[in-house]
C-alpha cells in the first residue's frame, strides 16, 4: 500500500475488562440472559484496524457507549468513528464490524453498522452501503476482500481477559 | 459527473462509491534516492506544501507530490472515473490558450510552435453547427486557429489514407499467410474506447486479432512532430500538437506510453480537443465559421505551404482528401474492395452490407464465387452491444468473419461522444443533426487510397527504412489484468 | 372474519439462504435458489411438496434471482458471479443450454419478456441488458441501458407490451423502451429516499408498485398522453406518477413485491421477518390517489429476513415466501 490515510493517530486508553462473577441464573438455561451493550462491544473491541498494528478501540473508533441493544425486539445499534473524517478505511472497517457480529450473535439479531454522526463525509453513502445486505453477502464471496476482512478479524495473541 | 467516456469504457469497472481522489488504487511509484545521513523531518508550508527539513543543516527543500497521471490509469485495471478527473484537467482548451499565451511573451528560442490538425468528422460536425459547407469550415477553422497564433492547421485525413493501404496489406498478408492460427478475423484498431475495452477486459483473446496499423490522429502525430520539427529546425518537444477529434476517448489514446517519445519527452499528440471544446473556444472568442470565412484573404488562404512532405494534409488545401465507406473512416470499404482485388481478381465497385435484424449497427457483407462459396466475409460492428456481440462469437469460435471494422459509438465516429449535441438533449433533433453531420462529410468526393500522388511518396520512402515505417504506422497492446493482489481498497 | 396467512408447507433442502422464489407459468412447479449456488425446482406429489431437481455447477458463487420462460420449458438464473446462466427442459431434464456474459460485476435479477422474445438483466455493474435470441438459437445483446447511477437491484417486465421497468440502489426506477431498433430509457421515476429493492406491475400493467429500503412501498400510476387528469406527458410516452405511499407498515426494508393478477392483491417480503398482503381500498372511489389497505400480515413468517415473495399464477391466493432461515414456505390467504 502507498500510504495510510491518517498517518498518525491518536491512541487512547483501553477499558478495564469486566470482571465477570458468574451470577447463578447464567448456568440455569430456562433463565433468559439478555445481551446488553457491554457484551457487543466485547465481541468487537478487538478487531484490528485495517492500517495500523491497533485495534478499534485502542484508536477509539468503537467506545462501549455507541452501542444500543434492544434485546427483546433482536436489534443491535454500533456507531463506529473512523479517526479522520476522510477515512478511505470506514466501508472496510464497517464490514469487519457487521462481519464479526454475524459470526458471533445468534441470527434472530437484525444488526446496524453505522458511521458515528457526523464523523465522515461519506458518511450517508457509507452507512447505505453497509446497510446493504445483497452488497455484505457480495462482499463476502469476494476471496479478496474476505482476506483483508479475516485479517481485521484475527485474534491476536494478547487479546484480553473478556474476550470471546 | 456524468461520464463523457463512450458507453464502452464507463462499464469496464467500479467508480461510484469513493470519490476518485481516494479510491484510486494505484500505487505511487517512490523514486528512491540514496539515504541522507542524519535526521529530517517533514514540515507543512505556509503553501500547503509538504517540505522535508533536515534536522542537522536546517535546510529545507519541498517535497514533490505523489501525482497519479493519466496514464497511471490507463495503465490500471481500476476505475475510468480518476482517468476522467485527471482528462478534464490536463486535455482542456485551457492548456492550448496557456501554450498561445506563453509564445505571446517567450523568448524566441523558448516558443513553442503550435499545429493543430483536425478530423474530418469534427469539421463536419462544426460545419454543421454552424450551416457551412464542409470545404468552408475547412478555410474558416484554419483561419480561426491561425488568428490564435496556431502555425500549421492540418486534415488528419491525409494520415488515413496511410492508415488505410497499410490496413489492406496487413489484412492480405494476415489472409494469405499459410500459418496455421492466422488470427483472423483482423480487427481494426482505430477507435481507442474499443482498444482500451479490449485490453481491459478480453486482452489475452482479442489483442492478437486487432490491427497493428496506427490510428489517423497518431499517424500524424508522429509526421507532425518529426517533420515540423525538422522543417523548423527545433526539437519535437518544441512543437506542441493538438488534434481536433469526434471522441473523447481520443484523448486516453494521445495519452498512451507507446505514443511518448522517451527522448524529447514530448508526445505525439500533446492536447486532444473535440468538436464540442473547440465550438466552446469559438464561442468564448465570440467567432462563427460564417464571419470567418468572409475574413479570409483569399490569396492568404492559399498561402504557401513550407512543408512539401505533408502538402497533402493542410487543411485549406484546395482539394481536401475523403474516403467512401461511411463517417467511421472506411476500413472495411477499402481492405474489401482491395483484397477482392488482390486475392481474388475480383473489382468490386460497391459494398453491399446486410444489416443484422434489431441492429442496424452491425452490417456484415460477403463476395462470394460462383458457386455460392464465401470467399470474404466482413463486418462492421458499432457501438457496445455490436462488439459485445462479436466478443461473444469469438468466445465461442462461431465468429465467421475474416475482418471486422469496430466502433464503440452507435452509428460510428460522426456520433462521437465528442461531436456538439442537441442543446437539449433531444432523441428526435439529434437524429436530425446527425443526418446533416452525414451529409456534410459526404459533400468532400471520395478518393481511392493510393491515388494521392504525395501520400504514395510517402509511404514508398517510409518502405525504405522498415523500422521507421514501423515507428510511423505501427503501434502495439497490452493486455491488462485484472490486479489481484490484496488491496485494502478492494470495492464492492 | 379477518383474512389470514396460514402457512401450508415448509420446504427445506437449502443449505445457506435463499434469495429468490418463482412459479412458473402454470403454477406447476416452483423454482429457489439461493447462497449455496444451487437452483432447486419443487413440486407437489399427493399432498406434499417435493424437491424434484437440483441443478448445480451453473454458478461459481450465490444464485440471486431466477426467471421462467413464459413456454415454462426454460429457466434462467442470475449470479453473484456476473454470469446468466439458461436451463433448458428439451431433454425432459433441466440442463444448462447457455451461459451468457458480458456484465461485469454481481448480476441481481433476471427475468423473461411476456412474449419471451426478450430477456433482461440487471447489475451491479449499474447497466440493465435486453436479450434477444438470434439466428443460431444463441442469446445475443440487444441493449445496455446505462441511465442508472448506481446498483441496479431489479427488473421487471410490463404484462403486455414490451416494457421494461427497473429499481436502483440510485433510490429512482426507470422504464425502457424499444425505439427504433435500440433500447431507451423514457421515464424516472422518482420518490423513495433509499434503494429501490424490487417492483412488480398489475395485471394490465397500468400501475407499478415498488418496495424499498426506505421503509415504504410505492404505487406509480399509468398516465397517457391526453389523460383525462390532465398529468403533463412528454411526446407519445406515457408518464408515471406516484399515486400512493403505503408507510407505517413495516420497520425494515421490503425486499420483494408480487402482485397477484387474479385478486389484485399486493403481497410484500420484508427485513422484520414478516410478509404482509395489501389490496385498494375500492370504497374510496377516488382514482387519482387510491388508497391501499393492508389485508393482513404474517408477522414471524420467517425466522429471519424474509426475501421473496410470489404468487402462484394459477392457484389464487397461494404464496410462496423464501427467507434467509433458509427455508421456503407456502401460504395461502384464507378467511376472505
Amino acid at each position: 500500500m502507498s500510504q495510510k490515510d491518517n498517518v498518525n493517530p491518536q491512541i487512547h486508553q483501553r477499558v478495564t475488562p469486566r470482571v465477570r462473577v458468574p451470577e447463578k441464573t447464567e448456568f440455569d438455561d430456562e433463565v433468559r440472559d439478555p445481551f446488553d451493550a457491554r457484551e457487543i462491544f466485547d465481541l468487537i473491541r478487538d478487531i484490528n484496524d485495517p492500517e495500523h498494528p491497533l485495534t478499534l478501540e485502542d484508536l477509539r473508533v468503537l467506545n462501549e457507549d455507541d452501542i444500543s441493544v434492544d434485546d427483546e425486539n433482536n436489534s443491535i445499534t454500533v456507531k463506529f468513528t473512523p479517526t479522520i473524517p476522510h477515512c478511505s478505511m470506514a466501508t472496510l472497517i464497517g464490514l469487519a464490524i457487521r462481519v464479526r457480529l454475524l459470526r458471533t450473535l445468534p441470527p434472530r439479531f437484525k444488526v446496524l453498522v453505522e458511521i458515528a454522526p457526523g464523523t465522515h463525509q461519506s458518511e450517508g453513502a457509507v452507512n447505505k452501503q453497509l446497510a446493504d445486505k445483497e452488497r455484505v453477502a457480495a462482499a463476502l464471496e469476494n476471496n479478496n476482500l474476505l482476506q483483508v476482512v479475516n485479517q481485521c478479524l484475527a485474534l491476536k495473541t494478547s487479546t484480553y481477559g473478556s474476550a470471546v | 459527473m456524468a461520464s463523457n467516456f463512450s458507453g464502452v469504457l464507463q462499464l469496464t469497472d467500479l467508480d461510484d462509491f469513493i470519490a476518485p481522489s481516494q479510491e484510486c488504487i494505484k500505487p505511487v511509484p517512490v523514486k528512491k534516492t540514496p539515504r541522507k545521513k542524519g535526521l529530517s523531518k517533514i514540515q507543512v508550508a505556509v503553501d500547503g506544501s509538504y517540505m522535508e527539513v533536515d534536522t542537522t543543516s536546517g535546510k529545507s527543500k519541498k517535497l514533490q507530490k505523489a501525482e497519479i497521471t493519466l496514464n497511471d490509469c490507463l495503465a490500471c485495471s481500476g476505475c475510468i472515473t480518476s482517468a476522467e478527473t485527471v482528462l478534464v484537467a490536463m486535455q482542456s482548451d485551457e492548456e492550448l490558450y496557456k501554450v498561445l499565451n506563453f509564445n505571446k511573451t517567450a523568448a524566441e528560442a523558448d516558443k513553442k510552435i503550435v499545429v493543430v490538425s483536425i478530423s474530418p468528422q469534427a469539421r463536419a460536425s462544426l460545419a454543421a453547427k454552424h450551416k457551412q459547407q464542409s470545404t468552408e469550415a475547412a478555410v474558416a477553422l484554419t483561419h480561426f486557429f491561425k488568428s490564435l497564433g496556431v502555425s500549421y492547421v492540418l486534415d488528419t485525413t491525409y494520415a488515413r489514407e496511410l492508415a488505410l493501404i497499410q490496413c489492406a496489406e496487413e489484412f492480405i498478408e494476415r489472409f494469405r499467410s499459410e500459418t496455421e492460427n492466422k488470427n483472423l478475423p483482423l480487427l481494426t484498431s482505430a477507435c481507442p474506447g474499443w482498444i482500451c475495452y479490449a485490453e481491459k477486459t478480453h486482452g489475452d483473446m482479442l489483442i492478437p486479432h486487432i490491427s497493428a496499423v496506427k490510428s489517423p490522429q497518431q499517424i500524424t502525430g508522429t509526421l507532425v512532430k518529426e517533420l515540423v520539427a525538422k522543417h523548423c529546425e527545433v526539437t519535437p518537444d518544441h512543437v506542441y500538437h493538438v488534434t481536433v477529434m469526434p471522441c473523447y476517448d481520443k484523448k486516453l489514446e494521445a495519452s498512451r506510453q507507446d505514443f511518448y517519445n522517451d527522448i524529447y519527452s514530448t508526445r505525439d499528440v500533446d492536447l486532444v480537443l473535440t468538436s464540442g471544446e473547440v465550438e466552446t473556444m469559438l464561442k468564448k472568442e465570440t467567432r462563427t465559421l460564417t464571419e470567418l470565412l468572409l475574413a479570409v484573404d483569399a490569396t492568404q488562404s492559399n498561402s504557401a505551404r513550407p512543408i512539401s512532405e505533408l502538402q497533402a494534409a493542410f487543411l485549406d488545401n484546395l482539394e481536401l482528401l475523403n474516403h467512401s465507406g461511411g463517417g467511421s473512416g472506411g476500413y472495411l470499404d477499402f481492405v474489401f474492395k482491395r483484397a477482392a482485388k488482390q486475392l481474388f481478381g475480383r473489382n468490386v465497385d460497391k459494398v453491399e452490407y446486410k444489416v443484422a435484424r434489431n441492429n442496424r449497427d452491425f452490417r456484415d457483407v460477403t463476395l462470394k464465387d460462383e458457386d455460392g462459396k464465401v470467399l470474404l466475409h466482413f463486418a462492421a460492428a458499432y457501438g457496445f452491444r455490436s462488439i459485445q456481440n462479436l466478443v461473444q462469437k469469438m468466445k465461442r469460435s462461431k465468429c465467421p468473419y475474416h475482418y471486422v471494422e469496430v466502433m464503440a459509438c452507435p452509428s460510428g465516429c460522426l456520433n462521437g461522444g465528442g461531436q456538439i449535441k442537441a442543446e437539449d438533449g433531444d432523441r428526435e433533433k439529434q437524429k436530425e443533426i446527425l443526418e446533416e453531420v452525414e451529409r456534410i462529410y459526404d459533400e468532400i468526393p471520395a478518393t481511392i487510397p493510393g491515388n494521392n500522388e504525395h501520400a504514395m511518396t510517402q509511404l514508398n520512402s517510409l518502405k525504405e527504412n522498415s523500422s521507421k515505417l514501423n515507428h510511423t504506422l505501427h503501434t502495439q497492446y497490452h493486455s491488462i489484468e485484472k490486479d489481484d493482489t490484496l488491496s485494502l481498497n478492494v470495492k464492492w | 372474519m379477518t383474512p389470514v396467512l396460514e402457512c401450508v408447507a415448509t420446504l427445506a433442502g437449502h443449505a445457506d439462504r435463499v434469495w429468490d422464489v418463482k412459479w412458473n407459468a402454470n403454477g406447476t412447479l416452483l423454482a429457489s435458489c439461493g447462497t449455496d449456488k444451487t437452483i432447486r425446482i419443487w413440486a407437489k406429489e399427493g399432498d406434499n411438496w417435493i424437491c424434484k431437481s437440483i441443478l448445480q455447477d451453473g454458478h461459481q458463487r450465490t444464485v440471486r434471482r431466477i426467471g421462467w420462460s413464459p413456454c415454462g420449458n426454460m429457466l434462467a438464473s442470475a449470479s453473484f458471479d456476473a454470469t446468466i446462466c439458461v436451463w433448458d427442459k428439451k431433454s425432459g431434464q433441466f440442463e444448462s443450454s447457455a451461459t451468457l456474459e458480458g456484465h461485469e460485476n454481481e448480476v441481481k435479477s433476471v427475468t423473461w419478456s411476456r412474449s419471451g422474445a426478450y430477456l433482461a438483466t440487471c447489475s451491479r455493474d449499474k447497466s440493465v441488458w435486453v436479450w434477444t435470441v438470434d439466428e443460431d438459437d444463441d442469446f445475443e445483446c440487444a441493449g445496455v441501458l446505462t441511465a442508472h447511477t448506481q446498483d441496479v437491484k431489479d427488473v421487471a417486465w410490463h404484462p403486455t407490451e414490451d416494457i421494461l421497468a427497473s429499481a436502483s440502489y440510485d433510490n429512482d426506477l426507470k422504464i425502457f423502451k424499444e425505439d427504433d431498433d435500440e433500447w431507451i430509457c423514457f421515464a424516472t421515476l422518482s420518490g423513495h429516499t433509499s434503494t429501490v429493492w424490487t417492483c412488480a406491475w398489475s395485471k394490465d400493467g397500468s400501475k407499478l408498485v415498488s418496495g424499498s429500503d426506505d421503509k415504504t412501498m410505492r404505487i406509480w400510476q399509468r398516465y397517457d398522453p391526453g389523460n383525462m387528469e390532465g398529468i403533463p406527458t412528454h411526446g407519445e410516452d406515457p408518464t408515471w406518477k406516484s399515486v400512493c405511499t403505503i408507510s407505517g407498515f413495516h420497520n425494515r426494508p421490503i425486499y420483494s413485491v408480487s402482485w397477484c393478477h387474479e385478486s389484485d392483491m399486493i403481497a410484500a417480503a420484508c427485513g422484520d421477518n414478516s410478509i404482509s398482503i395489501f389490496r385498494e381500498d375500492l370504497s374510496s372511489g377516488d382514482t387519482t390517489q387510491p388508497v391501499y389497505e393492508m389485508v393482513c400480515k404474517q408477522h414471524h413468517a420467517h425466522d429471519q429476513d424474509v426475501n421473496a415473495v410470489h404468487w402462484n399464477p394459477q392457484q389464487t391466493g397461494l404464496l410462496a415466501s423464501c427467507s434467509d432461515d433458509t427455508t421456503i414456505k407456502l401460504w395461502k390467504i384464507s378467511g376472505e
